[in-house]
């Protein structure tokens, strides 16, 4: 008999549960409204520090509340929000500076390649705490300046890898014959370099997706990132580390939440890479 | 009117010459072959006619005319506009020349595209034509794959295709069949000299197989050591070579009345490399009919049939 059964195996299974999770956490942040079973801001004194599963006029707060009697649950899923909001865009923003400088300097070489790939060394010579708190200093704190802070810190490294894929590829005798054709240097970085190189671009993202979830954390953490009332985790475990003695609920589930999201990205990085190659 | 008009052609890699006074021209609907061994600087004479030079590579003297208009120093006009368009090249590996990510179809397509001649969908219609012109079966499937999914020899055909989908005037083809077999060899030869043909094409070949020379060309410039040390009509060269590395290049050439298990002839020495041309002929080191003139640059004489040597193998 032959028959055409889903094959079953436990290492293809596993193999998918990052991406599940992280769709799942995405899920939660998108439907945060329809979702979150509380106004993640609506303070209840009464009710401060309450254990996870309290319950009080017919409400239950499942995850327990916070020093200002509001539900971590609710918080957790509107701060999923800003954790992934905050890091999609600082890897979007500094993945096209990036990789936009690196594919000109590694294209157009000469003068251009020492310009641009200096202005890469200096900016990651520049601490990015310190560059942070400069930012904050000037623009003020907040969401966006959050993701220029990131976006100004991180787009180096995608430069370096941009850079160094485009010196390769561009020996490749198919960039040669689309010069020959008569390609402009923006069609032929558009059409057959970018192409080429976006592999490994990808994978850094990921990767990189996950240090943004984190960078945000500790800038929201420092009080540099987004200012309450507003759910951050970050801020979250910021406040929660004064009551770790007395609730651990407050600082434990927003911790547990960026666990389980910069894993997930990891883990996905880590494939990536694994099946593309290269990149890191 | 000559198509395209090398004269005095320098290329150096810094201080290195590496080609040192080429003087080429092609006219319209002509084949013309450029022979020589690695290193005798034919490719770079072809790169620069394009304008495609590597990095670190610098015209130095010289002028290149195509069609009438400089491509060299002042008033240069601007490659962009003509590459693809008037002046084609095909490369020697079929299969890394073409880009792995996009569809053969789009490839072809990509030069009238380029050039603004066509909107996208009727390069696309264009594009299979071509393909079907170069003997790719089933052309409208075949467009939608990518160069992985083709042999080699199919993707040489497809670079043909994308070559000469502008109907250029000239074309540039740089070792077009090094890479493939003798069988599909004799095709893709085939099918560029009689594409050229029905175009109005002229092709300038650069190859170090004498074999595809006789069959294909109705010129030939041999070339040693960045220098042209002999040129004239097909027949004229294989019949009554003058310099004697043209002789010697062509004594190389097994034939089938060989004697079996003598060795074949080689011409005795390497090609000097660059950093150790000897003065004058640069030839004089492997050269059986060397005098003491030869310590002098001999100079490209002749009318149709010219020759550099101070003892040529026969006179003019």
């Amino acid at each position: 008999m032959n028959m055409v059964l889903p094959r079953f195996s436990v290492q293809k299974s596993l193999a998918w549960w990052p991406a599940v999770l992280l769709a799942a956490l995405v899920c939660a942040a998108v439907f945060a409204p329809v979702l979150a079973p509380l106004d993640p801001d609506r303070q209840n004194l009464l009710g401060r520090l309450k254990v996870p599963g309290y319950e009080s006029r017919g409400v239950t707060y499942w995850l327990g509340t916070d020093e200002l009697g509001r539900d971590i649950l609710s918080r957790l899923i509107y701060g999923a929000r800003i954790s992934i909001s905050v890091a999609v865009l600082s890897v979007l923003l500094s993945g096209i500076v990036g990789v936009a400088v690196g594919m000109l300097a590694g294209y157009l070489r000469g003068w251009w390649e020492t310009l641009l790939m200096r202005l890469v060394d200096i900016f990651l010579s520049i601490p990015a705490i310190l560059l942070a708190i400069i930012t904050v200093a000037v623009l003020g704190p907040g969401f966006f300046n959050v993701v220029i802070v990131l976006t100004l810190t991180r787009w180096p490294r995608y430069a370096r890898v941009a850079y160094g894929q485009t010196l390769s590829v561009g020996k490749r005798p198919f960039v040669t014959l689309s010069q020959a054709m008569g390609g402009s240097v923006p069609r032929v970085l558009w059409v057959h370099i970018l192409p080429n190189i976006i592999g490994p671009v990808l994978v850094v993202a990921t990767l990189e997706f996950g240090l943004m979830v984190l960078f945000e954390a500790g800038l929201s953490f420092l009080g540099l990132g987004v200012q309450p009332p507003t759910a951050s985790w970050g801020a979250m475990l910021s406040t929660g580390r004064n009551y770790v003695a007395t609730a651990w609920w407050i600082a434990t589930f927003p911790g547990l939440g960026l666990f389980l999201l910069v894993l997930s990205a990891n883990l996905i990085g880590d494939r990536l890479s694994d099946t593309i190659g290269k990149g890191r | 009117m000559s198509l395209l008009e090398i004269t005095d052609l320098a290329v150096s890699a810094g201080d290195l010459p590496l080609v040192d006074g080429v003087t080429l021209d092609i006219k319209a609907g002509e084949i013309v072959a450029l022979v020589g061994e690695s290193g005798s600087g034919k490719s770079l004479t072809a790169l620069s006619a394009i304008g495609l030079l590597a990095e670190g590579l610098d015209v130095t003297r010289g002028q290149i005319r195509f069609n009438g208009a400089s491509f060299l120093g002042e008033g240069a006009q601007d490659l962009g506009q003509v590459r693809g368009r008037d002046l084609a090249m095909i490369f020697q590996e079929p299969v890394s020349s073409l880009n792995p990510l996009m569809p053969i179809g789009a490839q072809v397509a990509e030069s009238l595209i380029v050039h603004g001649v066509a909107s996208v969908a009727e390069a696309t219609e264009a594009a299979i034509d071509m393909l079907d012109r170069v003997g790719i079966p089933d052309p409208k499937r075949r467009a939608q794959q990518l160069p992985a999914e083709l042999s080699g020899g199919m993707c040489q055909r497809v670079m043909i295709a994308a070559a000469l989908i502008s109907k250029p005037r000239l074309l540039i083809a740089d070792e077009p069949t090094t890479a493939l077999d003798v069988t599909i060899q004799a095709q893709i030869l085939d099918l560029i000299s009689a594409l050229a043909k029905q175009d109005g094409t002229a092709v300038l070949m650069i190859t170090h197989d004498m074999g595809i020379v006789a069959e294909m060309a109705d010129r030939v410039c041999v070339m040693y050591g960045g220098r042209i040390v002999e040129q004239g009509a097909v027949e004229a060269i294989f019949t009554a070579p003058r310099h004697p590395y043209t002789g010697m290049l062509l004594r190389t050439i097994p034939r089938l009345d060989h004697p079996p298990k003598q060795a074949l002839f080689a011409i005795p020495g390497n090609v000097p490399s660059p950093k150790n041309w000897p003065t004058g002929c640069r030839f004089n080191t492997r050269c059986d009919r060397k005098s003491g003139r030869c310590d002098a640059v001999p100079a490209l004489t002749g009318d149709q049939h010219r020759t550099a040597c101070f003892h040529p193998l026969s006179e003019a």
